[in-house]
């Protein structure tokens, strides 16, 4: 099971190396010493965070600017963590703080949509555990690469521009209805307005405001199929009840 | 130049507070459920942040090529998006968009 884990891992991984080898480059273009571009990789372990708060600590932004920004980057985990929890309710604390460490948004898309191949919770963690061994490999081998060849790149490549590239190619799958587009719009207006304000509270404050505006639009549409459930079940519960849906593992 | 102090009290707390994003749920699972509704609007952000990231780097950016008023990357990335929603691969976006980067600012 490690092994078909790993293996379904692979095809990922070509979305995984441009990524890793931006962020090493990044690494060494921000003059970030070896420790600190390998241990912030080690121990934050998420890129997209990682390459937001290396852009802001350039300019000198405050620290609570900084962790706050991150950490909302990082929030999406949340949904993972809680739809991956299931598998592992009784495995031990060391399973548990492995399998937490290593969610991201590629070992969980690997499990998602791998959901065939294995038949029993512990053969699910067991493909978990092979799917991210080789996600840690691809990721940190390709920051490593990227952080000590970078350099050596032509100038007239304008590698600092996959930064950008890398980010649309991670939201753009994500944009599955009208209300994520919609999001995302207002998302890049607010940003670009926003640019001005001081302490680079542009990027939190637009995308805190495009969140809610989310929530806003996925109130409506939520109503609408509570409705549908209420004419649908004799049995209806309490619409806030916190059940987790099973079915969407 | 990052000021070293700066960057580990920053990595310092990003990093526990990540951890214990991820971990929330894996370590509490037993006795707190996330319900339908909190994860549906968890589900908008990368839309609403990763944009939010991308525009000004790219909007507020002063390029060379006079015929797009320097705004190259901009018009780069328009066609990026679209290529990648055709084709849907990362890899192949990424090598689309810094070639066509490259072609736009010197033979344009």
């Amino acid at each position: 099971m490690f092994l078909k884990g790993f293996k379904a891992m692979l095809p990922i991984t070509t979305g995984i190396l441009p990524f890793g080898l931006v962020m090493g480059t990044v690494s060494y273009a921000a003059n970030l010493s070896s420790v600190e571009a390998l241990g912030m990789n080690f121990i934050m372990f998420s890129g997209s965070a990682q390459l937001a708060v290396i852009e802001l600590m350039l300019q000198d932004t405050s620290s609570i600017v900084v962790i706050a920004t991150g950490l909302l980057i990082n929030l999406r985990f949340m949904l993972y963590s809680a739809a991956f929890s299931p598998y592992v309710e009784n495995s031990n604390l060391w399973v548990k703080i492995f399998c937490a460490y290593n969610l991201t948004d590629q070992t969980y898309s690997a499990m998602k949509a791998n959901e065939d191949k294995y038949k029993s919770i512990p053969e699910a963690v067991e493909f978990y555990i092979g799917s991210a061994i080789c996600m840690l490999l691809a990721w940190h081998g390709s920051v490593i690469i990227g952080f000590i060849f970078g350099n050596f790149l032509p100038t007239s490549i304008a590698l600092d521009y996959a930064i950008p590239l890398s980010f649309i190619t991670l939201v753009i799958p994500t944009l599955k209805h009208k209300n994520y587009i919609y999001v995302a719009i207002l998302s890049t207006v607010l940003s670009i307005i926003f640019k001005p304000l001081p302490y680079n509270l542009g990027l939190l404050s637009s995308a805190l405001l495009a969140l809610m505006f989310g929530a806003f639009l996925n109130r409506k549409s939520l109503t609408e199929s509570q409705i549908k459930n209420f004419m649908d079940t004799d049995n209806v519960r309490d619409q806030n009840s916190p059940e987790l849906n099973k079915e969407e593992l | 130049m990052i000021g070293s102090s700066y960057f580990w009290f920053n990595i310092f707390f990003l990093s526990i507070g990540t951890f214990c994003i991820r971990g929330f749920f894996i370590f509490l699972s037993s006795r707190i459920k996330i319900s339908t509704k909190a994860k549906e609007v968890l589900s908008f952000i990368p839309a609403a942040i990763l944009p939010a990231m991308v525009a000004p780097m790219v909007f507020y950016h002063q390029g060379q090529v006079s015929l797009l008023f320097g705004k190259e990357r901009l018009l780069v990335l328009i066609l990026s998006c679209v290529f990648c929603y055709l084709f849907k691969s990362m890899l192949a976006t990424i090598i689309f968009g810094l070639a066509l980067l490259y072609f736009v600012s010197n033979y344009v």
